[in-house]
């Protein structure tokens, strides 16, 4: 028995979030009148609707085979990886530091083995939004820990 | 002002040298992400969002239009030197500009493209002149019924024209309208969906689900995909040069594709992709020789190109006009607007003539700009497709987080652009469109506005959408197209299992 994995996990995952959002706006905010509409009517509504998409996607998602394609875990899990270190540690050790380990972090998904031209790029990419965000843009940020 | 002393008094404003400079970053930066597989449009308007907050409301916009228009001209240099469209806008350019490569007329190919963009652009800028003065003095009659409705339309219509499956269109459009609602309703002061975060008051950022969705998701789903470019030869100035009977053979195309993709653009929910398709299709069905196209016949890359360029001109006509963005890029533009505290609509031609034909004189400009450094400087475009992306996508993350933080101070919405871009390329692998996702998230407050006060004023009577005749013709026209998708969802069930995806369904 085959089946589209994608289209059956996505749409029973919206089916849920969409009536997860109708109850929750019906339960906690007035849903008014169609005269008045309360906060709740245009929420409650949305909700339904894509409750009802989310089973029209997973439905007949069930009898049909899928495509799958490559997930791209190790791209993911660098970018993501970098984006996260860098929200963690901007405000305590600053934009230098941050930036360094966030460039060498998100290299690691590409493919090329060498070490060089990471040291090299992580280097140009600090020294590049140190002038452009600290110089050029004055933004109030921290370069170096301790600043904060 | 009308048409000319308007274009006029706009010349006066965007030659201005703070402004033009902006207009030239605008479309250098843009050629330069259209050239590049990996990096479109949509994540680089995204990735300037924060820096705009720096700049006048008029160069912001001037310079983000013309990242787009930029994007427009660059995406045909892979698509025909490469197959391997720069942006989604110039799928279509492979078909016939890659064999015209093969066969060794890359440079004809790329002058065709060029001049064809520059085209298809000023044909647009002159409907975008014509029908901006007539649909703001209609909009004067659209009530809050009609907004509504026509919102309504534009959605519906960007979630299932051309769309493989319109239930999974539709279903990132009303995903986004949700999360449109979050943060504090304007009518009743409640808080909705913030759950207890004070950062979510405001409603989601913008910027912050602009970059992950675009900026971020991209990257991770192009990492692999872009570096396996190849390196294109180099092209010599003189190849550029076609021949007298390859020359006649484009103003036609070019004017046939540029009425069309002015049209297209300037309905909603039909941008500037769907263009380029139609406009294909139309040459290749007029053409008394059909056998040459996908052997590299210069009609084929002559429409397309003069389509695309006309629609990203002339979807500005809603978005200035009525204040409802066309596509998702033009919902991008609205946000930036929106975050300068400047509301389009039909009042802005009159209260900021300024930047209403500052910003379509500049489209001259930026063209007659484009064409003046594409042609000559040609060669270094395509030599940029000799860097690798891996030098390219750390920065464009480093970008992201710092422009994402710039906005107001706050790492909070760095880990968000994290998660978002997450669910983004988890959407990307299902098959959804994430552009959608934005457009209903723009739309969405607009149109609960509306929706409320269109049934406050008619009490509570729903039949006010099919009393008022400009809302009654969009609500039609909006059953005709869910109808439509219906039929051609059964009929295709009925002639057996899915093919697999056209480039058309995944491109917009």
């Amino acid at each position: 028995m085959k089946h589209d994995i994608h289209d059956l996990a996505s749409g029973i995952l919206l089916a849920a979030i969409g009536l997860f959002v109708a109850l929750y706006a019906a339960g906690h905010y007035d849903i008014g009148s169609l005269r008045r509409m309360g906060p709740g009517f245009f929420p409650a509504i949305l909700g339904g609707v894509l409750a009802v998409l989310g089973l029209m996607i997973a439905l007949p998602a069930w009898a049909r085979a899928g495509h799958r394609g490559r997930i791209a875990w190790k791209e993911a899990g660098a970018v993501l990886a970098a984006i996260l270190v860098f929200a963690a540690g901007l405000e305590p050790v600053g934009l230098v530091p941050v930036t360094l380990a966030s460039v060498l972090i998100a290299s690691i998904a590409a493919p090329d083995r060498r070490v060089g031209w990471r040291l090299a790029l992580a280097l140009g990419i600090t020294v590049l939004s140190v002038v452009v965000f600290h110089f050029g843009l004055k933004m109030t940020v921290p370069l170096w820990p301790g600043q904060a | 002002m009308s048409g000319w002393d308007g274009f006029l008094h706009g010349l006066s404003v965007a030659l201005q040298p703070g402004v033009l400079i902006y207009c030239v970053l605008g479309v250098v930066l843009g050629t330069f992400v259209g050239v590049l597989p990996g990096i479109g449009a949509m994540a680089t308007i995204s990735l300037l969002l924060p820096i705009t907050y720096y700049l006048s409301p008029e160069a912001a916009l001037i310079m983000l239009a013309g990242v787009y228009y930029g994007s427009q001209y660059g995406g045909a240099v892979a698509s025909i030197l490469l197959r391997l469209p720069g942006t989604p806008q110039s799928a279509v350019t492979t078909l016939d500009g890659y064999p015209l490569a093969q066969q060794g007329r890359a440079g004809v190919a790329l002058f065709t493209s060029m001049i064809s963009s520059f085209l298809g652009s000023f044909f647009g800028i002159f409907v975008l002149i014509l029908l901006s003065g007539v649909l703001s003095r209609a909009a004067t009659a659209f009530g809050a019924a009609d907004y509504a409705a026509m919102m309504l339309l534009g959605l519906v219509a960007a979630s299932t024209i051309g769309a493989k499956h319109p239930a999974k269109g539709f279903a990132m459009v009303v995903l986004g309208l949700i999360l449109g609602c979050v943060g504090t309703d304007v009518n009743s002061g409640e808080q909705r969906f913030t759950f207890g975060q004070t950062e979510l008051m405001d409603g989601v950022n913008l910027v912050a689900l602009a970059m992950g969705l675009f900026g971020v998701a991209e990257v991770i789903a192009n990492i692999h995909v872009a570096e396996r470019t190849g390196v294109p030869r180099r092209i010599a100035l003189r190849e550029l040069l076609p021949s007298r009977a390859e020359l006649r053979r484009i103003p036609f195309p070019a004017l046939r594709g540029a009425s069309l993709g002015s049209f297209f653009g300037a309905l909603p929910g039909t941008g500037s992709t769907i263009s380029s398709f139609l406009a294909y299709a139309a040459e290749r069905r007029i053409s008394r020789h059909p056998e040459r196209f996908g052997n590299g016949a210069i009609e084929g890359v002559a429409g397309p190109e003069a389509a695309n360029n006309a629609a990203a001109i002339s979807a500005f006509v809603p978005t200035l006009t009525l204040g409802i963005p066309g596509d998702p890029i033009m919902a991008l533009m609205l946000g930036a607007l929106v975050i300068h505290g400047v509301q389009p609509g039909p009042l802005m031609l009159a209260e900021r003539p300024d930047m209403f034909w500052g910003l379509i004189a500049s489209f001259g400009i930026g063209n007659l700009l484009l064409l003046v450094l594409n042609l000559p400087l040609i060669g270094i475009w395509v030599s940029m497709l000799r860097i690798p992306f891996r030098w390219l996508y750390p920065a464009i993350l480093i970008f992201v987080c710092l422009g994402v933080y710039s906005v107001r101070g706050s790492s909070f919405d760095i880990f968000a652009v994290a998660l978002i871009g997450a669910i983004g390329y988890a959407l990307s692998l299902a098959r959804f469109n994430p552009a959608l996702l934005l457009l209903g998230f723009v739309l969405g407050p607009l149109i609960e506005t509306n929706l409320r006060r269109a049934l406050l004023i008619s009490r509570g009577d729903p039949m006010v959408f099919l009393h008022r005749p400009i809302a009654a013709a969009f609500v039609l026209a909006t059953a005709a197209l869910l109808a439509m998708s219906l039929l051609q969802a059964i009929r295709r069930k009925s002639r057996g299992p899915d093919r697999v995806a056209s480039v058309n369904g995944e491109a917009e």
